[in-house]
């Protein structure tokens, strides 16, 4: 379709009638300034051939002027089909729609109202205008011509028009194959859900209902595949405790068996045990008669010899007896002697005493007198020292001196006293004055008034402050002064001091501080000299007090005057203690000796006397014992013998059981070999042999009970008919694993049928699209240079991607820029085009569009647009003219201008 | 004597290639067990021998039991019964029922103990277990008397090729044992072996209704009168099956085929008695597809039980009469493409062949 003109009227801001025409067959430039009208122009331009003249509703009614009641109008020439057509619709109030034709160089009515609208349509798209205003969608072909306002992007065509698209590119497709495409996919979807997966839930197909029926006669099968299981198993259970149980049987069998065997045996054991008890009692019997004779011939024999010694030792006995006796008498004489000697000795003892007297005394009177002398010394020492410390602190006491504290005061005293002074004399002003012959000064003023002699060539001093003044009368009256100071303070200070230093010093009657040291140090050695004595006397006195030296004294004089009284000689001559003492020990050593000496022979003497008597005791003990013994042994010789047998009697007797015994121990030998032919215990044989019936009858009772519970078991799994219920199971499965077959057979043919078919048109598509992808690729790699490779198109012919070379993955279009974006659709839109042109040119509208579009970018779309303008015509709407005024050809209309013509 | 020598009744054994069918199968066993009491009525037996395997395992139901009980009862003399190897004398097996101990005439015989038999003596070999490699005839004492000796057994005769010998009876088990008869059970079809003078003495009378596919000479009992004790026996087999069990293979080589193979299968007598599996393979033209559907539906309407396998049936590589009805573009491109697939070989060309049927059918519908 070509267009030619295009007249609107009452549309919006169009009041008055505007017209552009004739456009050219390549390249038109339609451009005026924002809010012109521009875009206006193509809504009234679209809604011409694609709207129904008779659209209501509010989208229509926005058409009219502004604050007028007009009903919109629109005229578009066009060119179809080799033919010139005009349609003229006015809409809402007296709505028409007219197509005409040119015939014979004129117009004429082809179709009015619905027709008019149906037959402008059908150039575009074959779908009804639905209700309202026809939207983007449904414009057909003229979805991809024609872009409304900034928006070049192809998206969301309709299915109908890529079936159009598709028709219109190619046949291979199949022209009728659509219904049975749609039966295939019908048939398809009532198996799958349209992503491919199995129907689920009340959609589910036959198939997956037998797989649930599948998997639930499985598990049918499986429980009573179980049953039947447990029945066999119940069944083997029963057979093993039966045979255990049998098994039982014939154990118990073989071990009565065994048990009879056992008590014979311990039957004849029993017997020839009790045989050997009775041979051995009376092997015992035999040997207790031998041992019997035996013994008591023995005792016989013992007994008689023990008699005839028993007789012999009491002769002896009665023999020695008076032999001991006297000795006994001896012994007791010899210890009377020997302690009469011991008697004797022990009387030398009052003379060890005395002597032991006298030596003490000598040695405690010489100890005294010793003593006596030492203390009398020392007590004429004490009171000598006494006697020269009295004096000594008499001298002290008799010296004045300060003391050290006080002669510091003193000192201190006589420094301040000197300092007073000596800023006094600093603070006097000195006037010396020396004449050459006598005079007499008069100080008139200074520390010593009145007349001064003076000598001649004799200095003469006179001090005062705060000036002196003297005169020589007649002479010179002489003044000295100087700086003032406070001297008052000085001579204060040096009254204070000197009041301190004469008190201080008073006692003593010297403020001579050399005398008054040297009564310091003076008094300091009398107190030295008094210290000295008083050490010595504290030496002697030895922390104890005169009085008790003396009254020691007169103790140890008491002492000596004591031992006189005894031993009066030694006043005269003193006693030799040591000597004495001596002699008192050779006394006592002589005496010890002697008593010692008594005492030792009175002690032997009292041993054998002690020794006699016990051996005489003893003796007559043991005679009393022999005669006991002997009378003993005749008594029991007698009741041995009281048979009247003779020895030889007796011998002979117990040979003869000396024969029986050995006979029955031959017997009993005899017996224990045949109870040795055993070899074990019968009884404890059988005893285990018993134990083992009973664990064996334990055990078949055992064996019994859980037969009998597994049988019952058995009983009512057999009641259930397990196999019975099993082969019906198998058999359901079975035939559903047939159907479950039989109808995945028929999915899987479905879905390949389905699969090969997609597969198929994709292919017949992608024939299609390859070439228009292709197209659209290179137009746009011209625009914008191959950094964006490949534009990829899908089946329904939307770009959806780009593939660069660098990128092994495509890459979405909403991760390009803006202005490739739209430069990219416009390629699209393009080749599109051209592949749908056929053999007749069609129009492409761009309404403002590439506004993303750098200059650079912009220049290369005007070369693409113009050799498209070759085989389309392109319509462009813009605001900038001058964008396009490169273009080498191309029809520019004003749209301004076209308004401002119509007033 | 004159006797009826049944075996292998299997009852309540599975039919798992049967599906649904698999009951009416059983329940056609019960029919056919009264049968085997009827004509050993009508033939005026003196008593009957059922050699074992009577149920097909001892958990069968028990009311089961009870049918054969009472079927069984049903005969005016003895019934004698040894367990087979199926059915054995173990704890919990059908022979434990109560059912019988009510049945007065029938006698399950559970020892190696002979039984006075009306002129005879019988030598019953009960099995105990699943499996044996014992010989279960050879407790009979081999002495020559003046009784006819019957013997009843369940095993396989040596000569029956087996992967273990399983109760297996010696070829001459007759002459060792003395036997006038030996009446044997475990194989489901007739067979009888001469002895070495010509004469058939022991034979398997084969289960009394046929228990599948491809079993010959099964759904009979035997008659068997023997004169005198030595006699060789007369052996009369009776028909007492009632079911058919057909497999027809099929290899499809021109159109038609399947045509006429729907004839066929149209004459077979007594639909609704028989079990009838058919496996096609080969190729088919697309002229036979609705006759193959005809086929399925006839098979599953007018038979006991029918199945058709069609798993090995392939298009015909160079009948483009599959494409011609399809529109020209993306289906007929998809169409060849299945064709090629399905030619192949393979799974993939089963499920490729079944995808062409689906579409022709599709393109049917369209066209209608």
């Amino acid at each position: 379709m070509i267009l030619r003109r295009i007249r609107v009227a009452d549309w919006r801001c169009f009041l008055n009638p505007i017209e552009l025409g004739e456009f050219d067959e390549g390249l038109n430039i339609v451009h005026a300034p924002n809010g012109t009208g521009k875009s206006t122009l193509f809504e009234a331009f679209h809604r011409a051939l694609l709207d129904s003249h008779k659209v209501t509703g509010r989208d229509i009614e926005m058409l009219r002027p502004w604050g007028r009641t007009l009903s919109p109008k629109v005229t578009v020439g066009f060119a179809h089909g080799g033919a010139e057509y005009r349609i003229s619709k006015q809409f809402l109030e007296d709505s028409s729609a007219l197509l005409e034709r040119m015939e014979d160089g004129t117009y004429r009515r082809l179709a009015e109202g619905t027709a008019a609208d149906d037959q402008t349509r059908a150039l575009f798209t074959q779908n009804p205008p639905g209700r309202g205003l026809a939207r983007q969608e449904n414009w057909g072909l003229a979805q991809i011509l024609w872009a409304p306002q900034g928006n070049l992007v192809l998206t969301r065509l309709s299915g109908d028009l890529v079936a159009d698209i598709r028709s219109m590119l190619s046949l291979q497709i199949g022209a009728g194959a659509g219904p049975l495409e749609a039966k295939i996919e019908a048939r398809y979807l009532e198996f799958f859900a349209p992503k491919g997966k199995l129907k689920t839930g009340k959609d589910a197909p036959y198939l997956s209902r037998l797989q649930e029926q599948l998997k639930e006669a499985a598990e049918v099968r499986r429980k009573a595949q179980e049953l039947y299981l447990a029945y066999e198993e119940t069944v083997r259970r029963v057979e093993d405790f039966r045979a255990r149980r049998a098994q039982a049987g014939h154990d118990a069998e073989e071990i009565n068996k065994t048990i009879k065997r056992a008590e014979e045996r311990v039957s004849a054991y029993r017997s020839l045990s009790s045989e050997k008890k009775e041979r051995t009692e009376q092997l015992k019997a035999a040997e207790a008669r031998y041992s019997e004779i035996k013994h008591r011939i023995e005792i016989i024999t013992i007994t008689a010899a023990k008699l005839t010694e028993s007789r012999r030792n009491v002769s002896t006995l009665e023999e020695e007896a008076p032999l001991r006796s006297r000795e006994r008498q001896e012994r007791e004489k010899e210890v009377a002697r020997k302690k009469a000697s011991l008697e004797d000795a022990r009387k030398g003892r009052q003379s060890v005493e005395a002597a032991e007297q006298i030596a003490e005394a000598a040695r405690k009177f010489t100890e005294c007198t010793k003593n006596l002398s030492e203390l009398r010394v020392l007590v004429a020492r004490i009171r000598e020292i006494e006697g020269t410390l009295a004096s000594r602190k008499n001298d002290r006491a008799a010296l004045i001196a300060p003391g050290p504290k006080a002669l510091r005061a003193i000192r201190k005293a006589a420094r301040e006293h000197d300092d007073a002074k000596a800023k006094i004399e600093a603070s006097l002003i000195s006037l010396e004055v020396v004449t050459e012959s006598n005079g007499l000064l008069d100080v008139v003023a200074g520390e010593h008034l009145g007349p001064l002699p003076l000598g001649a060539g004799t200095p003469a001093l006179v001090q005062g402050s705060p000036e002196v003044v003297a005169e020589i009368k007649g002479v010179a009256r002489l003044r000295a002064w100087g700086p003032t100071g406070s001297i008052e303070e000085h001579r204060e200070a040096r009254a204070a001091a000197h009041g301190r230093l004469a008190e201080l010093t008073a006692p003593y009657g010297t403020s001579d501080l050399d005398a008054l040291e040297a009564l310091s140090d003076k008094a300091k050695l009398r107190d030295e000299a008094v210290a000295e004595s008083e050490t010595k006397l504290d030496t002697l006195l030895a922390d104890r007090a005169l009085e008790e030296i003396v009254q020691d004294q007169g103790l140890q004089e008491a002492t000596a005057a004591r031992i006189l009284e005894q031993n009066q000689e030694w006043a005269q001559s003193p006693p030799d203690a040591p000597a004495l003492r001596v002699q008192a020990l050779e006394v006592k050593k002589s005496f010890i000796s002697a008593v010692e000496s008594a005492e030792s022979a009175w002690e032997v003497a009292q041993s054998a006397l002690t020794a006699a008597t016990g051996q005489e005791e003893a003796a007559a003990s043991r005679l009393e014992e022999s005669r006991k013994l002997c009378a003993s042994l005749e008594s029991q010789h007698a009741e041995l013998i009281k048979d009247g047998k003779q020895p030889h009697e007796r011998q002979r007797e117990m040979q003869q059981l000396a024969m029986e015994w050995e006979a029955a121990k031959g017997r009993l030998k005899e017996i224990e070999d045949r109870l040795k032919d055993f070899q074990d215990d019968p009884e404890a044989v059988l005893e285990g042999l018993e134990a083992q019936r009973k664990a064996v009858e334990d055990a078949a009772t055992a064996a019994r009970d859980q037969e009998i519970r597994e049988e019952s078991k058995l009983e009512g799994l057999a009641a259930k008919g397990p196999y019975s219920d099993m082969v019906v199971a198998e058999e359901r499965l079975a035939q559903l694993k047939h159907d479950v077959q039989t109808e995945q057979l028929r999915v899987d043919a479905v879905r390949l049928l389905r699969e090969t078919v997609a597969s198929c048109r994709a292919e017949a598509i992608a024939a299609v699209t390859g070439p228009v992808e292709l197209a659209a690729t290179r137009t746009f790699q011209r625009i914008a240079g191959g950094r964006l490779g490949r534009i990829q198109i899908g089946e329904d012919f939307e770009p959806k991607a780009v593939q660069p070379e660098i990128s092994p993955e495509s890459v979405p279009l909403d991760n390009i820029s803006g202005g490739e974006r739209e430069q990219l659709y416009l390629a699209a839109r393009l080749a599109l085009a051209h592949a749908l042109r056929k053999d007749e040119r069609q129009l492409v509208v761009l309404d403002d569009v590439l506004t993303a579009s750098d200059a650079g970018r912009l220049a290369r779309v005007m070369n693409v647009l113009e050799e498209a303008a070759q085989d389309l015509q392109i319509l462009i709407l813009t605001c900038h003219p001058e964008r396009y005024r490169g273009l080498q050809s191309g029809r520019f209309f004003d749209l301004d201008d076209a308004i401002g013509k119509t007033g | 004597m004159k006797f009826l020598h049944t075996a292998d009744w299997q009852i309540g054994m599975k039919a798992a290639d049967l599906g649904a069918a698999g009951e009416r199968a059983r329940e056609e066993r019960l029919a056919a067990a009264r049968r085997v009491v009827d004509a050993g009525r009508d033939r005026g037996v003196d008593f009957i021998l059922v050699a074992g395997d009577l149920f097909e395992d001892n958990a069968v139901s028990r009311v089961l039991i009870q049918k054969i009980a009472d079927i069984l009862g049903q005969f005016r003399g003895p019934v004698f019964v040894i367990p087979g190897n199926h059915d054995p004398l173990v704890p919990g097996s059908v022979w434990e029922h109560s059912a019988w101990k009510s049945c007065g005439n029938v006698r399950v015989l559970r020892e190696e103990a002979p039984v006075e038999l009306p002129g005879g003596v019988l030598f019953p070999c009960p099995a105990r277990q699943k499996h044996s490699g014992r010989n279960p005839v050879a407790w009979i004492p081999p002495e020559r008397t003046p009784d006819i000796r019957i013997g009843i057994a369940h095993g396989t005769v040596e000569g029956i090729r087996q992967d273990e010998p399983d109760y297996p009876i010696l070829r001459d088990a007759v002459r060792r044992s003395c036997l006038d008869y030996l009446a044997l059970g475990h194989w489901h079809s007739y067979a009888t072996y001469p002895d070495h003078e010509g004469f058939v003495r022991m034979a398997y009378s084969g289960t009394h209704e046929t228990t599948r596919f491809g079993e010959r000479d099964s759904g009979n009992a035997l008659i068997v009168d023997i004169p005198e004790a030595g006699s060789p026996p007369l052996i009369t087999p009776v028909r007492t099956g009632g079911l058919t069990w057909n497999i027809i293979e099929k290899e499809l080589r021109e159109a038609g085929d399947v045509q006429r193979l729907k004839e066929q299968l149209e004459t077979l007598p007594d639909p609704g008695s028989t079990f009838v599996e058919v496996s096609l393979s080969g190729i088919i033209a697309a002229d036979d597809r609705e006759a193959l559907a005809h086929l399925e539906n006839i098979l599953a309407a007018r038979f006991l039980s029918g199945r058709l396998d069609t798993l090995r049936l392939r298009p015909m590589p160079e009948d483009d009469t599959w494409l011609a009805g399809l529109p020209p573009g993306v289906v007929r491109e998809a169409a060849g493409r299945l064709r090629q697939l399905a030619s192949a070989g393979g799974e993939s060309s089963t499920i490729a062949s079944r995808a062409l049927m689906e579409l022709y059918s599709l393109a049917g519908e369209d066209a209608q």
